[in-house]
């Protein structure tokens, strides 16, 4: 009993240690990660969709899950280079990931466009 | 001059002096009477003069004549042919065996009878048209228990038989009340066969033996599997009539009156006259001969016929069903005409709704698959002439752009899509000007 109380009440510490170190970081972070929330949680609601009513338009299904992974995977990117924090990419302009970030997306969507049907 | 006027006279009539069978006008019109002996032609006047008086044109020969034939330089000079001549045993002439089968397997209608001491020419006709006679060519059909009540027949080989055939289309529409008189022998049919028919079979009780002589074992033919009277009607729609007793059709039995042992009722006149007018009607294709004509489809609101239908179009078939009436073409009136929309197997069979005046139609929609169809129409009813219509018909998938645009199961993924092109926007927007 109380060894159980003692592991939730480790729980409970641990998400709160996340969740005050989380709000540390800079706005900018904060935001990609909402945005990749928000694709990812697209994304879940098309696999659930495809679940319930069948893959019958498979092409439209892999372009709108597609599309969202995507730009999660996208945004993740730009998150990665754009992190002061990050020892790797010190050197490279946040100008330049951003640059990139977009050029990428707008290949994405094209595909994504044309997939779709 | 005369001379002129009359060679252009005879030119200009010629054509119509050919009114022989022609598909317009299925009943036969010229008939070959082929005798044992000339006594036939008054002994069975009856029959001979109900032939002529319908327009038929009887023309009587001894069975071996020698300038009998069927057909010259390749064209049949008759219709129909009757035999009458249970004991020949080989036609004169040109005619034979090979001879008469070609002339029914080339849609001519035959009546055949045998008797007691028919010969093995009759016999082996009648087992090419598809029916056995009794081995033993003394046999007779005996009945003890249904004969005819006479006063000088006392053997029981006269039977009176009521076991009819029961169809309209064969026997009329009027029920034949008296029973046939029979006497003569007996054959059995193969019941696997479809084309051929019992119209007249012995009652439970006959047997095919000798009446003479003592039975040495049991008779080979019995009971109602006796047929006394049979029909065939072929593939190509010829009808045979085969009998076995040929004065089943004389003055003599038409004009008797009939009682059958154990009942009390005595006919005034047997229905041999009935019966047998009526099936002579039938075998010369008075009654019971339709045509198809007219066979149509189109996609539903066009006009014409299309070169080739798409998947899940819908469309309509349309067929006119006529039935020979011995002067003209009436309307055929019948619920269960189907047709059937047929690749290997039917994938659509339906059942054409009528007008009441002939015309029959249905409509319904392709079926899903793509493939070279056929509009079947199989109809074969007892009595009738068969109907086999076929129409081939391809069906093409659809085209690329037949398709609908967008389809309602996949506006998720479009929803997304679009979503992530919005947020991608509003992103770098928030992104770039965030201080």
């Amino acid at each position: 009993m109380g060894r159980s109380s003692s592991t939730s009440k480790d729980a409970l510490a641990l998400f709160r240690s996340l969740g005050s170190a989380y709000s540390a970081t800079p706005t900018t972070l904060k935001i990609i990660d909402l945005y990749v929330v928000y694709a990812v949680f697209t994304a879940l609601i098309q696999v659930v969709h495809v679940a319930v009513v069948g893959s019958f338009p498979f092409n439209s299904f892999l372009s709108g899950v597609l599309s969202s992974i995507g730009t999660a995977v996208l945004a993740v990117c730009l998150r990665i280079q754009v992190n002061k924090e990050n020892k790797e990419f010190k050197d490279l302009p946040s100008e330049r990931a951003f640059a990139d970030f977009v050029l990428c997306n707008l290949v994405l969507h094209l595909v994504i466009m044309n997939f779709l049907g | 001059m005369s001379k002129v006027i009359t060679f252009l006279t005879l030119t200009v009539f010629l054509p119509f002096l050919c009114n022989s069978f022609s598909p317009e006008s299925p009943t036969d019109r010229r008939i070959l009477v082929l005798l044992d002996d000339f006594a036939l032609k008054s002994s069975h006047s009856l029959f001979f003069k109900s032939l002529q008086s319908r327009g038929f044109e009887l023309d009587f020969k001894l069975a071996d004549d020698p300038k009998i034939s069927l057909q010259r330089y390749g064209q049949y000079l008759y219709d129909a042919l009757i035999i009458f001549s249970p004991t020949i045993e080989s036609f004169g002439g040109s005619i034979d065996q090979a001879a008469i089968l070609d002339f029914v397997d080339s849609g001519h209608d035959l009546i055949i009878t045998a008797d007691a001491n028919a010969s093995d020419l009759i016999r082996e006709i009648a087992t090419e048209c598809g029916v056995d006679f009794d081995e033993d060519s003394n046999a007779v059909v005996i009945d003890h228990i249904s004969y005819a009540v006479s006063e000088t027949e006392g053997d029981h080989t006269l039977i009176a038989s009521d076991d009819l055939i029961n169809s309209n289309v064969i026997l009329g529409s009027k029920k034949i009340e008296a029973p046939v008189l029979f006497q003569g022998v007996g054959h059995t049919i193969n019941p696997i066969n479809s084309l051929v028919l019992k119209v007249l079979s012995a009652s439970p009780s006959a047997y095919s033996a000798n009446p003479k002589s003592k039975l040495s074992s049991p008779p080979s033919l019995t009971g109602s599997a006796i047929s006394l009277v049979s029909v065939v009607q072929a593939r190509n729609n010829a009808r045979v009539v085969i009998s076995g007793s040929l004065s089943m059709f004389s003055n003599r039995f038409f004009r008797s009156g009939v009682q059958k042992a154990g009942s009390d009722i005595k006919h005034e006149k047997s229905g041999n006259e009935q019966f047998l007018v009526e099936l002579g009607k039938w075998v010369f294709h008075e009654r019971g001969h339709l045509k198809a004509v007219n066979v149509r489809h189109n996609k539903v609101g066009e006009g014409d016929e299309p070169a080739q239908y798409r998947i899940n179009d819908d469309l309509e078939y349309a067929i006119d069903i006529y039935e020979w009436s011995g002067t003209s073409w009436e309307p055929y009136v019948a619920d269960d005409v189907q047709v059937q929309f047929y690749m290997m197997s039917p994938y659509v069979l339906k059942t054409l709704s009528n007008d009441q005046k002939g015309h029959y139609f249905t409509s319904f929609k392709v079926p899903d698959v793509y493939g070279v169809f056929q509009f079947k129409v199989e109809y074969h009813r007892l009595g009738y002439t068969s109907l086999s219509l076929s129409k081939q018909i391809p069906v093409r998938p659809f085209r690329h752009n037949e398709y609908e645009r967008f389809i309602p199961a996949a506006y998720p993924y479009y929803g997304a899509a679009f979503s992530m092109m919005t947020g991608f926007f509003i992103f770098t927007v928030i992104h770039l000007y965030n201080k």
